[in-house]
């Protein structure tokens, strides 16, 4: 009986820790994408930057907010498989500055009145946390969602997702037959290109275009 | 000295089983987020086809649809412009109340058609979107959706001519809804009359929302033709993936 009561504690003890460890790292999952999203907000808000500063600080956000090695062997797909250990290398270094240069100046828009995260919800080995946004000159919320996982105690977005759309899995299926219809290695000639032209947009204002 | 040889050989062997686990544990990894992550299959038997057509839109779009679209962003302010698009969207509502009952959704079907009444009459015909202000919120719903829900699959990608993306699902979705649609072909004859509208209102009323549309597209389209490294990889994928949302709300 003594022996019953001792594992019953000790179940009930060990469901409790369990409980309430997930329930802390909802919140920590929570508390990461809002003080990302808020950061990003700050920045874009901010007057007293020009645009290049906008650009260049919130690139900096992207990087150490997102984890660019694993993104970039889900992007690489079948390839990452058949590629050779240098092709691999040289695709990750080329990776992590094409996304950060292409999507942190995106972000420079993003001067909203609010962004808030609604929930966090565990899916697989990664959180699903949708959140929603208010932008300046509207009152219609946009909702969008982003994956994050953890690695080794810290947290890191792996993807947007809006309008039900995953970056990296459009990502995934444009490289993949990008890569099928010229090869690795014109591919990542390719990208080394497009990254010299975007560190070199982004070093710059962008030119007015019509307006929205 | 045979100890010694013993022991660096251990522990030589914990030291590749220890590393030997972690990448397997990766990988594993990797794979258990992978099948987390992609939902649907890409099915494009008609690929090469596909892309065909894909540059002659692109190539119509860039000389034509492209322009008018900037034409208007130009010349209509945006307040006008989001009237309009209201306007249109309203127009549509009570087909997507259909399609919502279709699949089942009682609430979203009876939240739009609400939405039709109080946008029709307090919304000044549709121009203001009233219900939305007060808290009414809808899923759109259309025929392709309602086939998607009764397990029609999203087999066989299609680049439609002028129309865009699709798939065989979609594209038969879209030419029923068309059909049945009041401001439409009317077939079942909805309000007694299949000449609900007049015809050179009806070539309008689609003029208009082609134009709406590339509008609200003009910003995504040319962020697509910036970034991608394949624009019709992107789109197809794209498309797949938010038909599938869409499906699954």
């Amino acid at each position: 009986m003594k022996l019953l009561k001792f594992f019953m504690v000790l179940l009930a003890f060990t469901t409790n820790q369990s409980y309430s460890q997930n329930v802390s790292k909802d919140e920590m999952v929570k508390n990461f994408v809002q003080i990302i999203g808020d950061e990003i907000i700050d920045v874009a808000k901010n007057k007293k930057l020009t645009e290049v500063q906008k650009k260049q600080q919130i690139i900096k956000l992207i990087d150490k907010s997102t984890d660019a090695n694993w993104i970039g062997r889900f992007v690489l797909g079948k390839y990452f498989k058949t590629a050779t250990v240098e092709q691999k290398n040289t695709f990750m270094s080329y990776y992590r500055e094409f996304m950060i240069n292409t999507y942190g100046p995106k972000f420079n828009s993003y001067d909203g009145k609010k962004f808030t995260v609604n929930s966090v919800e565990k899916q697989s080995n990664f959180f699903l946390v949708k959140s929603e946004f208010v932008p300046q000159n509207s009152d219609v919320v946009v909702f969008f969602n982003f994956r994050v996982k953890e690695n080794e105690g810290n947290f890191l977005i792996i993807d947007f997702i809006a309008e039900g759309v995953s970056l990296i899995e459009t990502q995934r299926s444009e490289f993949n037959s990008s890569i099928n219809e010229q090869g690795m290695d014109k591919f990542l000639e390719n990208l080394k290109i497009r990254i010299d032209e975007l560190k070199l947009q982004n070093s710059k204002a962008t030119p007015k275009k019509a307006k929205k | 000295m045979i100890n010694n040889k013993f022991f660096f050989f251990i522990s030589a062997l914990f030291v590749s089983m220890f590393f030997s686990n972690i990448a397997i544990a990766n990988d594993d990894e990797f794979k258990e987020f992978e099948t987390a992550i992609i939902k649907g299959s890409i099915d494009d038997p008609f690929e090469k086809y596909n892309r065909k057509i894909y540059k002659f839109n692109d190539t119509i779009d860039k000389y034509f649809f492209e322009h008018l679209a900037r034409s208007y962003r130009k010349t209509i302010p945006k307040p006008a412009r989001v009237s309009f698009r209201n306007f249109l969207d309203n127009l549509s509502l009570p087909l997507s109340a259909l399609n919502s009952f279709a699949q089942g959704k009682l609430d979203n079907g009876l939240t739009t058609f609400s939405t039709f009444l109080i946008n029709s009459t307090i919304g000044v015909g549709g121009f203001i979107d009233v219900a939305r202000k007060k808290g009414l919120d809808y899923e759109r719903e259309d025929f392709g959706q309602t086939l998607g829900y009764w397990g029609f699959s999203s087999d066989n990608f299609l680049m439609l001519p002028f129309f865009g993306p699709s798939n065989l699902r979609d594209f038969v979705g879209f030419s029923v809804d068309r059909t049945v649609d009041p401001l439409g072909f009317n077939v079942l004859q909805i309000g007694g009359d299949t000449n609900f509208i007049d015809g050179s209102k009806r070539i309008f009323n689609t003029v208009f929302k082609v134009v709406d549309n590339r509008e609200e597209l003009l910003d995504i389209i040319d962020n697509i033709r910036q970034d991608s490294f394949d624009p019709y990889a992107t789109i197809r994928s794209a498309y797949l993936q938010r038909r599938l949302a869409q499906i699954e709300n």
